[in-house]
Protein backbone atom coordinates (compact mmCIF):
# COMPACT_ATOMS: atom_id res chain seq x y z
CA UNK A 1 0.00 0.00 0.00
CA UNK A 2 1.51 3.45 -0.88
CA UNK A 3 2.35 5.91 1.81
CA UNK A 4 -0.50 8.21 2.36
CA UNK A 5 -0.13 11.69 0.49
CA UNK A 6 0.91 14.32 3.19
CA UNK A 7 -1.55 17.65 1.08
CA UNK A 8 -0.27 19.91 4.43
CA UNK A 9 3.41 19.86 3.40
CA UNK A 10 3.34 19.43 -0.08
CA UNK A 11 1.03 22.88 -0.33
CA UNK A 12 3.96 23.93 1.85
CA UNK A 13 6.46 23.09 -0.62
CA UNK A 14 4.81 24.46 -3.09
CA UNK A 15 4.00 28.08 -1.80
CA UNK A 16 7.70 28.35 -0.40
CA UNK A 17 9.64 28.42 -3.74
CA UNK A 18 7.61 31.72 -5.23
CA UNK A 19 7.55 33.14 -1.53
CA UNK A 20 11.65 32.52 -1.28
CA UNK A 21 11.97 34.25 -4.56
CA UNK A 22 10.18 37.16 -4.05
CA UNK A 23 11.88 37.42 -0.68
CA UNK A 24 15.36 37.01 -2.38
CA UNK A 25 14.79 39.01 -5.50
CA UNK A 26 13.82 41.86 -3.12
CA UNK A 27 16.78 41.63 -0.88
CA UNK A 28 18.81 41.59 -4.47
CA UNK A 29 17.07 44.76 -5.50
CA UNK A 30 17.90 46.19 -2.18
CA UNK A 31 21.63 45.50 -2.12
CA UNK A 32 21.54 46.45 -5.65
CA UNK A 33 20.27 49.80 -4.54
CA UNK A 34 22.55 50.37 -1.52
CA UNK A 35 25.58 49.70 -3.63
CA UNK A 36 24.67 51.91 -6.95
CA UNK A 37 25.43 54.99 -4.48
CA UNK A 38 28.57 53.77 -3.38
CA UNK A 39 32.25 53.75 -4.78
CA UNK A 40 33.89 52.57 -6.61
CA UNK A 41 31.76 51.76 -10.20
CA UNK A 42 33.23 49.30 -12.33
CA UNK A 43 32.15 51.37 -16.13
CA UNK A 44 34.58 48.77 -18.21
CA UNK A 45 32.36 45.68 -16.25
CA UNK A 46 29.52 47.76 -17.78
CA UNK A 47 30.44 48.82 -21.29
CA UNK A 48 31.53 45.01 -21.34
CA UNK A 49 27.71 44.32 -20.75
CA UNK A 50 26.70 46.47 -22.72
CA UNK A 51 27.82 44.53 -25.48
CA UNK A 52 27.17 41.51 -24.34
CA UNK A 53 23.42 41.92 -23.72
CA UNK A 54 22.87 44.97 -26.83
CA UNK A 55 24.89 44.50 -29.80
CA UNK A 56 25.49 40.80 -29.43
CA UNK A 57 21.27 40.44 -29.45
CA UNK A 58 21.01 42.77 -32.08
CA UNK A 59 20.71 40.20 -34.84
CA UNK A 60 18.28 38.24 -33.10
CA UNK A 61 16.39 41.08 -32.18
CA UNK A 62 16.45 42.75 -36.21
CA UNK A 63 14.69 39.31 -37.14
CA UNK A 64 12.45 38.97 -34.86
CA UNK A 65 10.96 42.58 -35.01
CA UNK A 66 11.22 41.78 -39.11
CA UNK A 67 9.00 39.03 -39.34
CA UNK A 68 6.47 39.91 -36.68
CA UNK A 69 5.51 43.17 -38.60
CA UNK A 70 5.84 40.97 -41.91
CA UNK A 71 3.61 38.30 -40.66
CA UNK A 72 1.19 41.42 -38.92
CA UNK A 73 1.06 43.16 -42.27
CA UNK A 74 -0.14 40.13 -44.10
CA UNK A 75 -1.86 38.97 -41.62
CA UNK A 76 -4.53 42.59 -41.03
CA UNK A 77 -4.12 42.58 -44.52
CA UNK A 78 -5.73 39.40 -45.86
CA UNK A 79 -8.19 39.44 -43.15
CA UNK A 80 -9.20 43.42 -43.30
CA UNK A 81 -9.84 42.49 -47.10
CA UNK A 82 -13.04 41.38 -46.99
CA UNK A 83 -14.23 44.91 -45.63
CA UNK A 84 -11.96 47.01 -47.19
CA UNK A 85 -10.01 47.97 -44.60
CA UNK A 86 -6.87 47.31 -45.58
CA UNK A 87 -5.72 51.29 -45.67
CA UNK A 88 -6.01 50.66 -41.71
CA UNK A 89 -3.28 48.39 -42.09
CA UNK A 90 -0.24 50.46 -41.39
CA UNK A 91 -1.85 52.14 -38.45
CA UNK A 92 -2.99 48.36 -36.80
CA UNK A 93 0.67 47.55 -37.63
CA UNK A 94 2.16 50.61 -36.36
CA UNK A 95 0.09 50.69 -33.34
CA UNK A 96 0.57 47.31 -32.33
CA UNK A 97 4.66 47.34 -33.33
CA UNK A 98 4.98 50.20 -31.04
CA UNK A 99 2.55 49.50 -27.59
CA UNK A 100 3.24 45.59 -27.37
CA UNK A 101 5.20 43.50 -30.04
CA UNK A 102 8.16 45.66 -30.15
CA UNK A 103 8.69 45.92 -26.45
CA UNK A 104 7.10 42.32 -25.28
CA UNK A 105 8.69 40.22 -27.91
CA UNK A 106 12.42 42.09 -27.70
CA UNK A 107 12.70 41.53 -24.12
CA UNK A 108 11.36 37.90 -24.42
CA UNK A 109 14.42 37.14 -26.83
CA UNK A 110 16.47 39.21 -24.41
CA UNK A 111 15.16 36.92 -21.59
CA UNK A 112 15.81 34.11 -23.62
CA UNK A 113 19.39 34.61 -25.14
CA UNK A 114 20.80 37.22 -22.27
CA UNK A 115 18.56 35.72 -18.95
CA UNK A 116 20.19 32.28 -19.70
CA UNK A 117 23.36 33.92 -20.37
CA UNK A 118 23.40 35.93 -16.99
CA UNK A 119 22.00 32.59 -14.64
CA UNK A 120 24.63 30.30 -16.35
CA UNK A 121 28.05 32.31 -16.05
CA UNK A 122 26.54 32.99 -12.70
CA UNK A 123 25.98 29.68 -11.38
CA UNK A 124 29.12 28.83 -13.13
CA UNK A 125 31.43 31.08 -10.97
CA UNK A 126 29.41 30.17 -7.87
CA UNK A 127 30.58 26.71 -8.69
CA UNK A 128 34.12 26.90 -9.05
CA UNK A 129 33.84 29.47 -5.98
CA UNK A 130 34.75 32.59 -8.30
CA UNK A 131 32.12 34.11 -6.48
CA UNK A 132 33.71 32.78 -2.89
CA UNK A 133 36.92 34.37 -4.24
CA UNK A 134 35.20 37.96 -5.20
CA UNK A 135 34.04 37.87 -1.69
CA UNK A 136 37.05 36.64 0.32
CA UNK A 137 39.15 39.47 -1.73
CA UNK A 138 37.15 42.23 -0.16
CA UNK A 139 35.34 43.21 -3.02
CA UNK A 140 31.41 42.64 -3.76
CA UNK A 141 29.63 39.67 -6.18
CA UNK A 142 26.72 42.75 -6.30
CA UNK A 143 28.97 45.24 -7.56
CA UNK A 144 31.19 43.07 -10.01
CA UNK A 145 28.10 41.14 -10.96
CA UNK A 146 24.88 42.19 -10.42
CA UNK A 147 25.14 45.76 -10.97
CA UNK A 148 26.55 45.94 -14.47
CA UNK A 149 24.12 43.37 -15.82
CA UNK A 150 21.16 45.32 -14.25
CA UNK A 151 22.34 48.69 -15.47
CA UNK A 152 23.15 46.92 -18.92
CA UNK A 153 19.54 45.45 -19.60
CA UNK A 154 18.18 49.16 -18.79
CA UNK A 155 20.00 51.31 -20.82
CA UNK A 156 20.21 48.72 -23.69
CA UNK A 157 16.74 46.94 -23.94
CA UNK A 158 14.98 50.99 -24.36
CA UNK A 159 17.14 50.88 -27.43
CA UNK A 160 16.77 47.47 -28.66
CA UNK A 161 13.09 48.49 -28.20
CA UNK A 162 13.52 51.48 -30.63
CA UNK A 163 15.27 49.78 -33.58
CA UNK A 164 12.74 46.75 -33.57
CA UNK A 165 10.11 49.21 -33.87
CA UNK A 166 11.38 50.85 -36.99
CA UNK A 167 12.47 47.32 -38.51
CA UNK A 168 8.85 45.83 -37.13
CA UNK A 169 7.61 48.85 -39.37
CA UNK A 170 9.77 48.33 -42.41
CA UNK A 171 9.06 44.72 -42.41
CA UNK A 172 5.05 45.64 -42.38
CA UNK A 173 5.87 48.24 -44.89
CA UNK A 174 7.50 45.87 -47.24
CA UNK A 175 4.54 43.23 -47.27
CA UNK A 176 1.88 46.19 -47.06
CA UNK A 177 3.58 47.54 -50.66
CA UNK A 178 4.17 43.92 -52.07
CA UNK A 179 1.88 41.80 -51.15
CA UNK A 180 -1.59 43.72 -50.05
CA UNK A 181 -0.40 45.91 -53.36
CA UNK A 182 -0.63 49.32 -51.08
CA UNK A 183 1.62 52.54 -51.94
CA UNK A 184 5.23 52.95 -50.10
CA UNK A 185 4.52 56.29 -49.70
CA UNK A 186 0.99 55.93 -48.37
CA UNK A 187 2.27 53.25 -45.77
CA UNK A 188 4.60 55.63 -44.83
CA UNK A 189 2.49 58.44 -44.65
CA UNK A 190 -0.07 56.49 -42.24
CA UNK A 191 2.41 55.44 -39.79
CA UNK A 192 3.67 58.86 -39.60
CA UNK A 193 0.30 60.34 -39.23
CA UNK A 194 -1.47 57.87 -37.32
CA UNK A 195 1.15 57.09 -34.73
CA UNK A 196 1.70 59.46 -31.66
CA UNK A 197 3.48 59.70 -28.32
CA UNK A 198 0.68 58.05 -26.37
CA UNK A 199 1.77 54.84 -28.44
CA UNK A 200 5.47 55.36 -27.80
CA UNK A 201 5.39 56.44 -23.99
CA UNK A 202 2.64 53.18 -23.66
CA UNK A 203 5.59 50.27 -24.97
CA UNK A 204 8.71 52.44 -24.19
CA UNK A 205 8.07 53.04 -20.51
CA UNK A 206 7.57 49.11 -20.09
CA UNK A 207 11.31 48.58 -21.34
CA UNK A 208 12.48 49.51 -18.05
CA UNK A 209 10.34 47.20 -16.21
CA UNK A 210 11.24 44.11 -18.22
CA UNK A 211 14.70 45.17 -18.32
CA UNK A 212 14.42 44.58 -14.50
CA UNK A 213 11.96 41.44 -14.79
CA UNK A 214 15.17 40.05 -16.72
CA UNK A 215 18.17 40.88 -14.76
CA UNK A 216 17.06 40.57 -11.72
CA UNK A 217 15.59 36.88 -11.54
CA UNK A 218 18.82 35.82 -13.75
CA UNK A 219 21.45 37.12 -11.41
CA UNK A 220 19.23 35.70 -8.71
CA UNK A 221 18.74 32.44 -9.78
CA UNK A 222 22.94 32.12 -10.62
CA UNK A 223 23.85 33.48 -7.25
CA UNK A 224 21.50 30.89 -5.47
CA UNK A 225 23.45 27.48 -7.49
CA UNK A 226 24.53 25.73 -4.53
CA UNK A 227 24.92 22.28 -5.47
CA UNK A 228 27.14 21.70 -8.06
CA UNK A 229 26.61 22.08 -11.86
CA UNK A 230 23.52 20.28 -12.27
CA UNK A 231 22.22 23.40 -10.88
CA UNK A 232 23.50 25.35 -13.05
CA UNK A 233 20.96 23.85 -15.82
CA UNK A 234 18.25 24.04 -13.80
CA UNK A 235 18.95 27.64 -12.57
CA UNK A 236 18.68 28.39 -15.99
CA UNK A 237 15.85 27.42 -16.82
CA UNK A 238 14.32 29.02 -13.95
CA UNK A 239 15.64 32.07 -15.04
CA UNK A 240 14.26 31.83 -18.48
CA UNK A 241 11.11 30.56 -17.49
CA UNK A 242 10.52 33.50 -14.74
CA UNK A 243 11.49 36.21 -16.63
CA UNK A 244 9.78 35.24 -19.55
CA UNK A 245 6.49 34.87 -17.25
CA UNK A 246 7.22 38.19 -15.67
CA UNK A 247 7.30 40.20 -19.33
CA UNK A 248 4.37 38.32 -20.10
CA UNK A 249 2.04 38.84 -16.76
CA UNK A 250 3.63 42.25 -16.01
CA UNK A 251 2.79 43.40 -19.62
CA UNK A 252 -1.16 43.15 -18.67
CA UNK A 253 -1.09 45.16 -15.35
CA UNK A 254 1.94 47.31 -17.06
CA UNK A 255 -0.58 48.17 -19.79
CA UNK A 256 -3.22 48.98 -17.58
CA UNK A 257 -1.04 51.62 -15.74
CA UNK A 258 0.16 53.12 -18.55
CA UNK A 259 -3.10 53.31 -19.84
CA UNK A 260 -4.62 55.68 -16.87
CA UNK A 261 -1.21 57.79 -17.61
CA UNK A 262 -2.33 58.02 -21.24
CA UNK A 263 -5.67 59.20 -19.75
CA UNK A 264 -3.86 62.22 -17.97
CA UNK A 265 -1.59 63.04 -20.99
CA UNK B 1 48.53 35.87 22.42
CA UNK B 2 46.13 33.59 20.25
CA UNK B 3 45.73 35.91 16.28
CA UNK B 4 42.87 33.67 15.72
CA UNK B 5 40.56 32.29 18.08
CA UNK B 6 37.20 30.06 18.00
CA UNK B 7 34.80 29.34 20.69
CA UNK B 8 32.22 27.74 20.99
CA UNK B 9 31.85 27.24 17.17
CA UNK B 10 28.27 25.76 16.32
CA UNK B 11 27.08 25.25 12.87
CA UNK B 12 24.53 23.25 10.98
CA UNK B 13 23.11 23.04 7.68
CA UNK B 14 19.15 22.56 8.14
CA UNK B 15 18.96 19.75 9.97
CA UNK B 16 22.32 18.38 9.63
CA UNK B 17 24.95 19.48 12.41
CA UNK B 18 28.21 19.69 11.42
CA UNK B 19 29.83 21.36 14.53
CA UNK B 20 29.40 21.25 17.82
CA UNK B 21 31.00 23.68 20.61
CA UNK B 22 34.11 23.69 18.57
CA UNK B 23 36.64 25.58 20.25
CA UNK B 24 40.65 26.48 19.12
CA UNK B 25 43.34 29.10 18.88
CA UNK B 26 46.24 29.86 16.70
CA UNK B 27 48.98 31.86 18.20
CA UNK B 28 50.77 34.98 15.83
CA UNK B 29 53.04 32.91 13.26
CA UNK B 30 51.90 29.37 14.35
CA UNK B 31 50.52 27.16 11.47
CA UNK B 32 47.87 24.96 12.42
CA UNK B 33 46.89 21.69 10.84
CA UNK B 34 43.24 20.93 10.80
CA UNK B 35 42.18 17.78 9.89
CA UNK B 36 39.79 15.12 9.38
CA UNK B 37 37.91 12.69 7.81
CA UNK B 38 35.81 13.65 4.41
CA UNK B 39 32.74 15.51 5.39
CA UNK B 40 33.98 16.40 8.97
CA UNK B 41 33.30 20.31 7.87
CA UNK B 42 36.89 21.53 7.87
CA UNK B 43 36.25 23.58 5.05
CA UNK B 44 33.18 25.33 6.82
CA UNK B 45 35.46 26.52 9.70
CA UNK B 46 37.75 27.82 6.96
CA UNK B 47 35.25 29.56 5.29
CA UNK B 48 33.54 31.39 8.11
CA UNK B 49 37.26 32.71 9.55
CA UNK B 50 36.83 34.59 6.40
CA UNK B 51 32.93 35.80 6.85
CA UNK B 52 31.93 33.43 3.56
CA UNK B 53 29.94 31.31 6.24
CA UNK B 54 28.47 32.39 9.58
CA UNK B 55 27.96 29.94 12.40
CA UNK B 56 24.45 29.41 14.02
CA UNK B 57 26.44 30.42 17.49
CA UNK B 58 29.58 30.76 19.02
CA UNK B 59 33.00 33.60 18.01
CA UNK B 60 34.78 34.03 15.85
CA UNK B 61 37.84 35.73 17.02
CA UNK B 62 40.53 37.35 14.45
CA UNK B 63 42.91 40.10 16.07
CA UNK B 64 40.32 39.94 18.78
CA UNK B 65 37.80 41.30 16.62
CA UNK B 66 34.90 38.80 16.81
CA UNK B 67 33.73 39.04 13.38
CA UNK B 68 30.35 37.03 13.25
CA UNK B 69 28.63 40.17 13.88
CA UNK B 70 30.00 42.01 10.91
CA UNK B 71 28.43 42.35 7.67
CA UNK B 72 30.05 42.23 3.62
CA UNK B 73 31.35 45.72 4.13
CA UNK B 74 32.36 45.07 8.09
CA UNK B 75 34.40 42.26 6.67
CA UNK B 76 36.64 44.12 3.89
CA UNK B 77 39.20 45.24 6.37
CA UNK B 78 38.71 41.56 7.75
CA UNK B 79 39.46 40.83 4.46
CA UNK B 80 42.45 42.14 3.59
CA UNK B 81 44.00 41.01 6.69
CA UNK B 82 42.84 37.52 5.99
CA UNK B 83 44.23 35.31 2.85
CA UNK B 84 42.15 32.34 1.37
CA UNK B 85 43.77 29.81 -0.54
CA UNK B 86 40.85 28.00 -2.23
CA UNK B 87 40.93 24.18 -3.35
CA UNK B 88 40.36 24.36 -6.92
CA UNK B 89 42.25 28.06 -7.06
CA UNK B 90 38.59 29.96 -7.74
CA UNK B 91 40.86 31.98 -10.52
CA UNK B 92 38.31 34.31 -12.43
CA UNK B 93 38.43 32.55 -15.88
CA UNK B 94 37.13 36.00 -17.61
CA UNK B 95 40.58 37.47 -17.19
CA UNK B 96 44.19 36.53 -17.63
CA UNK B 97 46.56 35.74 -14.69
CA UNK B 98 47.86 39.48 -14.89
CA UNK B 99 44.39 40.89 -14.48
CA UNK B 100 43.54 37.97 -11.74
CA UNK B 101 46.32 38.80 -9.56
CA UNK B 102 45.81 43.01 -10.01
CA UNK B 103 42.66 42.71 -8.58
CA UNK B 104 43.05 43.03 -4.90
CA UNK B 105 45.67 45.05 -5.75
CA UNK B 106 42.97 47.06 -7.75
CA UNK B 107 40.41 47.63 -5.52
CA UNK B 108 42.57 47.87 -2.58
CA UNK B 109 45.50 49.73 -2.72
CA UNK B 110 46.24 53.14 -4.94
CA UNK B 111 49.13 51.61 -6.89
CA UNK B 112 49.17 52.98 -9.87
CA UNK B 113 49.21 50.91 -12.75
CA UNK B 114 53.35 50.53 -12.95
CA UNK B 115 53.39 49.78 -9.63
CA UNK B 116 50.78 47.18 -10.20
CA UNK B 117 52.87 45.67 -13.07
CA UNK B 118 56.10 45.73 -10.99
CA UNK B 119 54.79 43.72 -8.22
CA UNK B 120 52.75 41.06 -10.31
CA UNK B 121 55.96 40.18 -12.00
CA UNK B 122 57.69 40.21 -8.64
CA UNK B 123 55.21 37.60 -7.19
CA UNK B 124 54.87 35.64 -10.68
CA UNK B 125 58.72 35.00 -10.50
CA UNK B 126 59.10 34.14 -6.64
CA UNK B 127 56.54 31.60 -7.41
CA UNK B 128 57.85 30.60 -10.09
CA UNK B 129 55.30 31.33 -13.06
CA UNK B 130 56.25 34.37 -14.74
CA UNK B 131 55.47 32.72 -18.39
CA UNK B 132 52.15 32.14 -17.57
CA UNK B 133 51.22 36.21 -16.92
CA UNK B 134 49.18 36.44 -20.24
CA UNK B 135 47.54 32.78 -19.93
CA UNK B 136 44.09 32.18 -19.03
CA UNK B 137 42.89 30.23 -16.13
CA UNK B 138 42.21 27.66 -18.76
CA UNK B 139 45.06 27.22 -20.33
CA UNK B 140 46.79 26.13 -17.51
CA UNK B 141 47.30 23.08 -15.40
CA UNK B 142 45.31 22.72 -11.84
CA UNK B 143 48.63 22.59 -10.22
CA UNK B 144 49.32 26.02 -12.02
CA UNK B 145 46.32 27.29 -10.78
CA UNK B 146 46.37 26.54 -7.15
CA UNK B 147 49.78 28.35 -7.31
CA UNK B 148 48.53 31.03 -9.11
CA UNK B 149 45.79 31.34 -6.95
CA UNK B 150 48.07 31.15 -3.83
CA UNK B 151 49.94 34.01 -5.69
CA UNK B 152 46.80 35.97 -5.85
CA UNK B 153 45.60 35.65 -2.06
CA UNK B 154 49.01 36.31 -0.40
CA UNK B 155 49.61 39.74 -3.24
CA UNK B 156 47.94 41.62 -0.48
CA UNK B 157 50.83 40.54 2.00
CA UNK B 158 48.13 39.32 4.85
CA UNK B 159 49.00 38.46 8.15
CA UNK B 160 47.16 35.08 8.19
CA UNK B 161 46.28 32.94 5.43
CA UNK B 162 44.18 30.02 4.82
CA UNK B 163 45.05 26.88 2.93
CA UNK B 164 41.64 24.72 1.61
CA UNK B 165 43.65 21.69 0.38
CA UNK B 166 46.13 23.36 -1.06
CA UNK B 167 48.05 19.64 -2.57
CA UNK B 168 44.76 17.99 -3.46
CA UNK B 169 44.89 16.10 -6.64
CA UNK B 170 48.38 17.41 -7.34
CA UNK B 171 51.23 15.06 -8.77
CA UNK B 172 54.13 14.77 -6.69
CA UNK B 173 56.52 17.86 -8.66
CA UNK B 174 53.39 20.56 -8.25
CA UNK B 175 52.70 19.13 -4.58
CA UNK B 176 56.42 19.82 -3.79
CA UNK B 177 56.57 23.44 -5.16
CA UNK B 178 52.97 24.32 -3.08
CA UNK B 179 54.89 23.01 -0.12
CA UNK B 180 58.11 25.10 -0.49
CA UNK B 181 55.64 27.83 -1.30
CA UNK B 182 53.94 27.66 2.29
CA UNK B 183 57.10 27.06 3.94
CA UNK B 184 58.44 30.26 2.31
CA UNK B 185 55.71 32.11 3.35
CA UNK B 186 55.43 30.70 6.97
CA UNK B 187 59.13 31.55 7.31
CA UNK B 188 58.09 35.12 6.53
CA UNK B 189 55.87 34.89 9.93
CA UNK B 190 52.62 34.52 8.45
CA UNK B 191 49.94 33.26 10.58
CA UNK B 192 48.40 30.14 8.80
CA UNK B 193 45.79 27.51 9.27
CA UNK B 194 46.10 24.29 7.16
CA UNK B 195 43.00 21.99 6.36
CA UNK B 196 44.26 18.94 4.45
CA UNK B 197 44.63 15.27 4.09
CA UNK B 198 47.88 15.37 2.76
CA UNK B 199 49.87 14.23 5.82
CA UNK B 200 53.67 14.82 4.72
CA UNK B 201 52.72 18.02 3.67
CA UNK B 202 50.80 18.98 6.96
CA UNK B 203 53.48 17.23 8.98
CA UNK B 204 56.33 19.29 7.62
CA UNK B 205 54.22 22.65 7.86
CA UNK B 206 51.91 22.57 10.88
CA UNK B 207 52.99 23.62 13.83
CA UNK B 208 50.31 21.89 15.85
CA UNK B 209 46.90 20.19 14.68
CA UNK B 210 43.43 20.15 15.79
CA UNK B 211 41.10 16.71 14.78
CA UNK B 212 38.05 17.03 13.59
CA UNK B 213 35.79 13.89 14.69
CA UNK B 214 32.14 13.70 15.77
CA UNK B 215 31.63 17.15 15.26
CA UNK B 216 33.78 18.41 18.22
CA UNK B 217 37.81 18.81 17.89
CA UNK B 218 38.36 15.34 19.14
CA UNK B 219 42.26 16.15 20.05
CA UNK B 220 44.83 18.77 19.85
CA UNK B 221 48.22 20.03 20.47
CA UNK B 222 51.67 20.21 19.29
CA UNK B 223 53.01 17.03 17.25
CA UNK B 224 55.28 16.16 19.83
CA UNK B 225 51.99 16.23 22.63
CA UNK B 226 50.02 14.08 20.91
CA UNK B 227 52.66 11.56 20.25
CA UNK B 228 52.84 11.52 24.07
CA UNK B 229 49.15 10.25 24.24
CA UNK B 230 48.51 7.14 23.51
CA UNK B 231 45.77 7.96 20.79
CA UNK B 232 44.43 5.69 18.45
CA UNK B 233 43.13 8.73 15.99
CA UNK B 234 46.65 10.24 15.98
CA UNK B 235 48.11 7.06 15.14
CA UNK B 236 45.77 6.81 12.61
CA UNK B 237 46.32 10.19 11.54
CA UNK B 238 50.00 9.64 11.34
CA UNK B 239 50.03 6.06 9.63
CA UNK B 240 47.63 8.46 7.20
CA UNK B 241 44.59 6.10 7.64
CA UNK B 242 42.47 9.59 8.18
CA UNK B 243 40.52 10.49 4.78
Amino acid sequence: MSAPVDFPAMITEKVKEPLEFLGGVALLTKDTLKELRTRPFYGSLLVDQIYLVGVKSLPLVLITALSTGMVMALQYGLGLEKFGGKPYVPRLVASTILREMGPVFTSLMLAARVGAGMASEIGSMVVTQQIDAIRALGTSPIKKIVIPRVLACLIVLPLLVSIANLVGNFGGLVVGSTELNLDTQFYFRRVLETSNLKDYIAGFGKTFFFALFIALPSCYFGLNVKNGTKEVGIATTKAVVTASLLILVGDFFLAKIFWVIEQWL
Amino acid sequence: MALIEIVNFKKAFGTKIIHENVSFYVKKGECLGLVGGSGAGKSVILRSLIGLEKPDSGQILINGVDIVPLNEQELIPVRKQVAYAFQGGALFDSMTVYENLAYPLRAHTELVETEIAEKIHHQLAEFGLEKSIHLYPGELSGGMQKRIGLARAVIMQPEIILYDEPTAGLDPYNTRKIQELILRLKATGVTAILVTHDIPTAMAVCDKFAFLKDKVIAEQGTIDQLLSRDNSLIQQFIEGNIL
